[in-house]
């Protein structure tokens, strides 16, 4: 008796472990496939260095105590030009050290991407997975709030989510996550509603499976690719925003944040002090540049009739 | 479905669409702390400062402050900008003559570079033009337009002095009949070249800064969708025929691949709008941007409501626009929906 009772359970482990062989099987050939091609390349080894750069920031650059996401100000070098013993990539109007900024400002930029991502894919699963699973009036509601929130352009929603919110980081990140989610949410919501019609779903309605199940074993993991594409082309995107909120003036002073350091530089510029802008916003336009690589990359391996488009 | 009922549906669509971002706009103004913020000062006693709440009617409820906020702007009052001491909807005009005439100029240096990159490389497919049209595509889409513009600024305006940052100069302008407010129309109506140069000189920059993003977007649908279209058999039989290469991208290919490029310049508007914002920051253009971001910095909420309202139906009814052309153009999207 009791040998039955533990079977299936034995039975439907092995399967399970059977199934995630075979996805992470899957997932190795793509990126493989993904990784021939030489700008997928590209962006990959750069999203690699950057990412590098943040989670050993500490170790690359000395941190500011107490608080290490605060430029450490070097008031004896006030407009160093790029070269300076103490300071290789200069200093801004008020001392601070642009080396020091872009390594943390890098961590910055991490943060943000990964909290913001993380946020609206979970939002967005959670809000499509509703609408295209129960179909009918809670679709149609729920997709009128996303028309809603898609009606305003995402910069300038987010910006005054920011502003009425007051400056300081954490609100850009609350307000970029608030415009954010619906994206994740009409994409899943299309990719279940395709996904549901498949003869599979059928088969395990037939066979009894609940609904519950039949959502989480055979329609969710169907429909996560294009979600996959869109959050890697987002962790450049979100950086994006959050640096032209903080340029605008949105996050607190003196935070070591790139566009913070580019609004910095800005009034320097007309002096003929290039470098605080120069090289803090290209960082943000390595960081966007790469994910968005990465992300095309993404989408030509998992979409193939895309491919070489 | 018939044509008319579709675009019966996405007009029944609009209303119900601007009444939810009146609501969010006015939810915004209320997460924020006071709207009278702007308004106290630090001598104002609670008497005075309850009488200014009183006035603003900030003692009913939600409901009923929502209703009396959008009553005002049905009627066209938007409220009183702090920033500028006025009410704002007698500043928007101007404001949005500025920003029209500079975002019309960028949306059409990228429709013409974006259709034209995206044409020259996706005819020739894999080779170098097609290679450096993607690369183009790929870092315009990456670039932060702030840092673009300041880069451009070193370049032309420091280095080179070849352009002027502001709208317009003062003595040349004031010169001309000022019949539309866009400085380019009202300099040919009163055929006065040399302030259509000015005026020209002046948008040149902001107009590209903010066009590179769209162009990109633009060259890249139009890229992938020539290169579909170039793969269907009516193009092998027009190559059959023994038409040159050039006619068939020209005359039959190119047409095809226009259609869903058309969507996509529909959806590049949200991007100027957003462009606005720092473009006219940097540039010191006198537009809605850079009135959005002394509002911004200053805290004055009425501006900001009138300014995410007045650009979200424009963004709603250029959409409109878009779709209901893309429908006359292609009928399978009427017959899908």
């Amino acid at each position: 008796m009791s040998v039955s009772a533990q079977a299936p359970t034995v039975t439907s482990r092995g399967r399970r472990l059977r199934s995630f062989q075979v996805r992470m099987r899957r997932v190795g050939e793509l990126s493989r496939d993904a990784l021939r091609n030489p700008t997928t390349l590209l962006g990959t080894i750069i999203v690699l260095a950057l990412v590098l750069m943040a989670i050993l920031a500490p170790v690359l650059v000395d941190a500011n105590e107490p608080d290490p996401y605060q430029m450490p100000r070097d008031f004896a070098a006030v407009n160093a030009p790029p070269g300076s013993p103490d300071h290789v990539l200069g200093t801004t109007p008020t001392g601070g050290d642009v080396l020091y900024g872009i390594v943390w400002g890098s961590r910055n930029s991490l943060r943000l991407s990964l909290i913001v991502v993380s946020i609206t894919v979970a939002i967005g699963i959670a809000v499509g997975s509703l609408a295209g699973f129960l179909g009918g009036r809670w679709d149609s509601f729920l997709m009128r709030i996303v028309d809603v929130f898609l009606s305003i352009p995402e910069l300038i929603f987010a910006l005054a989510i920011a502003a009425v919110l007051g400056p300081a980081f954490r609100n850009i990140i609350l307000a970029i996550a608030v415009v954010f989610w619906v994206k994740y949410a009409r994409i899943v919501r299309g990719q279940i509603i395709r996904v549901k019609q498949n003869d599979y779903v059928d088969a395990a309605r037939v066979i009894g499976d609940s609904r519950w199940r039949i959502y989480l074993k055979d329609v969710l993991p169907n429909s996560i690719t294009p979600v996959v594409v869109q959050a890697t082309l987002d962790m450049g995107h979100v950086v994006l925003i959050g640096a032209t909120l903080s340029f605008i003036g949105l996050a607190e002073a003196g935070l070591a944040e790139w566009g913070n350091l580019v609004s910095e530089g800005q009034s320097g510029i007309i002096a003929g002090r290039w470098w605080v802008a120069t090289f803090s916003g290209a960082m943000v336009f390595l960081w966007a540049l790469a994910f968005n690589l990465l992300g095309d990359g993404l989408r030509d391996a998992l979409d193939p009739r895309t491919e070489g488009r | 479905m018939q044509i008319r009922q579709y675009i019966l549906r996405r007009l029944m669509l609009l209303p119900v669409l601007m009444l939810g971002v009146s609501i969010l706009v006015f939810g915004l103004s209320r997460v924020g702390g006071s709207p009278i913020g702007i308004y106290i000062e630090h001598e104002m006693t609670p008497a005075e400062i309850a009488a200014i709440e009183e006035r603003y009617g900030l003692n009913d409820s939600l409901p009923q402050q929502y209703v009396a906020w959008l009553g005002g702007v049905l009627r066209g009052d938007l409220g009183w900008s702090g920033v500028s001491a006025a009410p704002v909807s007698e500043l928007l005009r101007p404001k949005m003559m500025a920003t029209l005439e500079l975002a019309v100029l960028a949306g059409l240096i990228a429709v013409i570079l974006g259709i034209g990159m995206g044409t020259f490389g996706g005819a020739r497919r894999n080779r170098l033009p097609d290679h450096l049209t993607r690369v183009l595509a790929v870092s315009g889409a990456s670039i932060p337009i702030f840092w673009l513009g300041l880069m451009l600024l070193i370049v032309f305006y420091l280095s080179l002095g070849w352009a002027p940052l502001g709208r317009a100069d003062p003595n040349i302008y004031t010169r001309i009949q000022p019949y539309t407010g866009l400085y380019t129309l009202d300099s040919i109506l009163n055929l006065d070249f040399g302030a259509l140069g000015d005026a020209l000189r002046h948008l040149a920059l902001p107009a590209i800064t903010m066009g590179i993003g769209s162009t990109a977007i633009i060259a890249r649908m139009m890229r992938s969708s020539l290169v579909e279209e170039l793969s269907e058999d009516y193009v092998d039989a027009a190559r059959a025929k023994g038409l040159p290469e050039r006619i068939v991208v020209r005359r039959h290919a190119r047409r095809n691949a226009l259609m869903p490029t058309i969507t996509v310049i529909g959806l590049t508007w949200g991007f100027l709008l957003q462009g606005t914002v720092v473009v006219e920051l940097i540039f010191n253009w006198p537009g809605l941007g850079r009135w959005m971001t002394d509002a911004v910095l200053q805290g004055d909420q009425a501006t900001i409501m009138a300014y995410v309202l007045v650009t979200s139906v424009i963004f709603l009814l250029v959409n409109l626009v878009v779709d209901v052309t893309y429908a006359y153009l292609d009928r399978r999207v009427v017959l899908g929906a």
